[in-house]
């Protein structure tokens, strides 16, 4: 999996490390997919960051086509908690019957950061989002900007940044977590 | 004329020519509207939210003759400046000139009809089309022509040929536009929504925080925009999570208060509580440009909702924030048509922009988990909203079914002593406003002219 001398992957990283990473955002998509949310906000750390620009529509020699001065998600443990809060309630009806999501994390590259402590990984995600009985999928593909850091044997998440591929989204609400 | 026209009788939907000798089938279809469509008695067929036929005259009797919003003004200060919109199905641009004057141009070009600006948002001098190169400049007028002479000749009339225009003006910071040529000025067709625009948009110099949240939600434009105008009763219910979390006192949150109908199909409810919902830093930046009627309200309003006719809404919704701090936000929401059954919405955040930093920022999370794409509130509306369009395309829907809208229908005696203009009711559990939105929509469906 990992690049085994190729050079493509992760040539700063030991594979160990690239391993952990991978089998963490797995076991996190496998987490949300299952509706564990409890058990995902325990991934991340007490100063998490977890944000979602908007994307635009620009000329190519504009200034980047992202904004963080508005957002879809700006969040920090508090407000992630009282998402999942609101999650438990009988009146969530939005993800009341829940979703069928599907998370595909691919193309993950790491880069250490933080003294060893902590590690810089990018990946892919695509999620499938299907509801009652509609065959059509609702799709929500993007590129995560994740910081982990060490928490015992294992990561936690300290900060995510989604940048999402839609300007325009094509889902009706983000009543899920990316 | 040929036109895709629906046989009331039939349910069904065809192409033909109307015939001699019978009422041409898109006067039997406003006819049959007429007959179904009876806001004052609470009566709304569901298939209006559904229907290409009737979508198809929103857009050329409502969509291309009203006022429609199309940018806050903050987001083209700069000469060059401008973003891309739509007014009903039409694409413009909305750009400032050199002469700093706000401009709404169909962004077509006038050649072959291409796109002319394919970016959200930028700066420019010119625009030029991709395909033939035609260039007009930020004030409409075609400038160049690529191989003039040897293409044209003396032949081709430049000063004809400017992008199509629509009638710009501005209030409060919202820039509109209209295709009407004649017709109402903006500040006559705001009438007294001007006041209630004031309260929320006027309270400070406002600013808009970055580019809007987009979304795409396969629902009718009409239900959003009823339900701010109109619909308080739904917070107990759909909004019930916000209570058992904490962020709101009660599931009766939405019941206290006025709501006003401002005319032109223009309405608002108007949340009255306990005491204001900003710290007295705020409000003193408020009493600087408000009337002392308005701070009035302002000392005892909890949350506004509005829409303004046909498609846009503000709204001011204050909740007990993560540290048990009170916070509130101001968005602005343009509901916009994609198709009887799709809707846009973009949605913008304004603040105060004299207030300190953190109390920007407090109010930028608060809008963003509470309103908007993840919004906590906003995610069960359109739960909703998509399943009501989805239940609607059925024959049942298109014949029988009639939407309830009766809520209030003989008590609609209005309040003496409340400050605002307009018609105030006693209380937010009303449906007056949509009885008055769908009245103003049903008279200006069936008036060909």
């Amino acid at each position: 999996m990992a690049g085994k001398g190729e050079g493509t992957v992760a040539p700063t990283s030991s594979d160990r490390v690239y391993d952990q990473v991978v089998q963490f955002l797995y076991h996190e998509a496998e987490l949300l997919d299952s509706g564990r949310f409890t058990e995902w906000l325990g991934l991340m750390t007490e100063d998490i960051a977890y944000e979602m620009p908007i994307r635009l529509t620009r000329e190519k020699s504009d200034k980047p086509d992202i904004s963080s001065a508005m957002a879809h998600f700006c969040e920090d443990r508090e407000t992630l908690r009282l998402r999942i809060e609101r999650l438990k309630t009988d009146f969530a009806w939005a993800e009341d019957p829940p979703s069928r999501t599907r998370r595909f994390v691919s193309n993950v590259r790491i880069a250490p950061a933080g003294d060893g402590r902590e590690v810089q990984v990018r990946s892919y995600i695509l999620v499938y989002r299907n509801r009652g009985d509609s065959p059509s999928a609702e799709l929500i593909s993007g590129e995560r900007h994740d910081v982990l850091a060490r928490a015992g044997d294992g990561w936690k998440i300290r900060k995510r940044t989604v940048i999402v591929d839609q300007a325009n989204l094509g889902t009706r609400n983000l009543g899920i977590f990316l | 004329m040929e036109r895709r026209v629906e046989d009331p009788e039939m349910g069904v939907t065809e192409t033909r020519r109307p015939t001699d000798g019978e009422a041409p089938r898109e006067q039997r279809f406003e006819r049959w509207l007429a007959e179904r469509v009876r806001p004052e008695d609470g009566q709304i067929p569901a298939f209006i939210f559904s229907s290409p036929e009737v979508y198809q005259l929103e857009l050329e009797r409502i969509f291309a003759r009203n006022w429609l919003f199309v940018a806050h003004d903050g987001e083209v200060p700069e000469p060059g400046d401008y973003v891309t919109r739509r007014m009903g199905e039409d694409p413009v641009i909305v750009v400032r000139g050199e002469d700093n004057e706000i401009r709404v141009f169909l962004n077509v070009c006038r050649h072959r009809g291409m796109r002319l600006c394919r970016a959200d948002l930028g700066n420019t001098s010119h625009f030029r089309c991709p395909y033939h190169g035609f260039t007009y400049d930020n004030g409409g007028h075609l400038v160049g022509v690529p191989f003039h002479k040897e293409a044209y000749g003396e032949r081709l009339d430049k000063e004809q040929l400017s992008l199509l225009q629509a009638r710009c003006e501005r209030y409060a910071g919202l820039v509109f536009a209209t295709w009407a040529d004649a017709g109402p000025s903006l500040e006559q067709y705001l009438g007294d929504m001007r006041w209630y625009l004031d309260l929320l948009l006027k309270r400070a110099k406002m600013e808009v925080v970055g580019p809007p949240q987009r979304w795409t939600v396969d629902t009718n434009w009409k239900l959003p925009a009823d339900n701010f105008a109109s619909d308080a009763y739904h917070t107990a219910t759909t909004h019930a999570s916000i209570a058992a979390i904490g962020l709101a006192p009660s599931i009766g949150f939405g019941k206290d208060g006025y709501q006003i109908r401002a005319g032109n199909g223009h309405g608002l409810g108007l949340g009255i509580g306990p005491g204001p919902v900003v710290p007295p830093e705020v409000l003193a930046l408020y009493e600087r440009h408000l009337s002392s009627e308005q701070i009035d309200v302002w000392r005892r309003m909890q949350n506004l909702h509005a829409t303004v006719f046909p498609n846009l809404s503000i709204l001011m919704s204050s909740a007990t924030g993560p540290q048990g701090r009170r916070v509130i936000h101001t968005t602005v929401r343009q509901w916009q048509p994609l198709g009887p059954d799709r809707l846009e919405i973009l949605s913008w955040l304004v603040v105060e922009s004299e207030a300190d930093p953190q109390w920007k920022e407090m109010c930028r999370r608060a809008y963003i988990l509470t309103f908007g794409t993840s919004g906590i509130f906003e995610q069960d509306d359109t739960e909703n909203w998509s399943n009501i369009t989805a239940n609607v395309r059925g024959a049942i829907a298109r014949e029988t079914l009639n939407f309830n809208y009766t809520m209030g229908i003989g008590s609609e005696e209005p309040v003496t002593g409340f400050e605002g203009p307009g018609r105030a009711l006693g209380t937010k559990f009303q449906e007056a406003n949509a009885r008055a939105f769908y009245r103003r929509w049903l008279d200006l469906l069936l008036s060909a002219d």
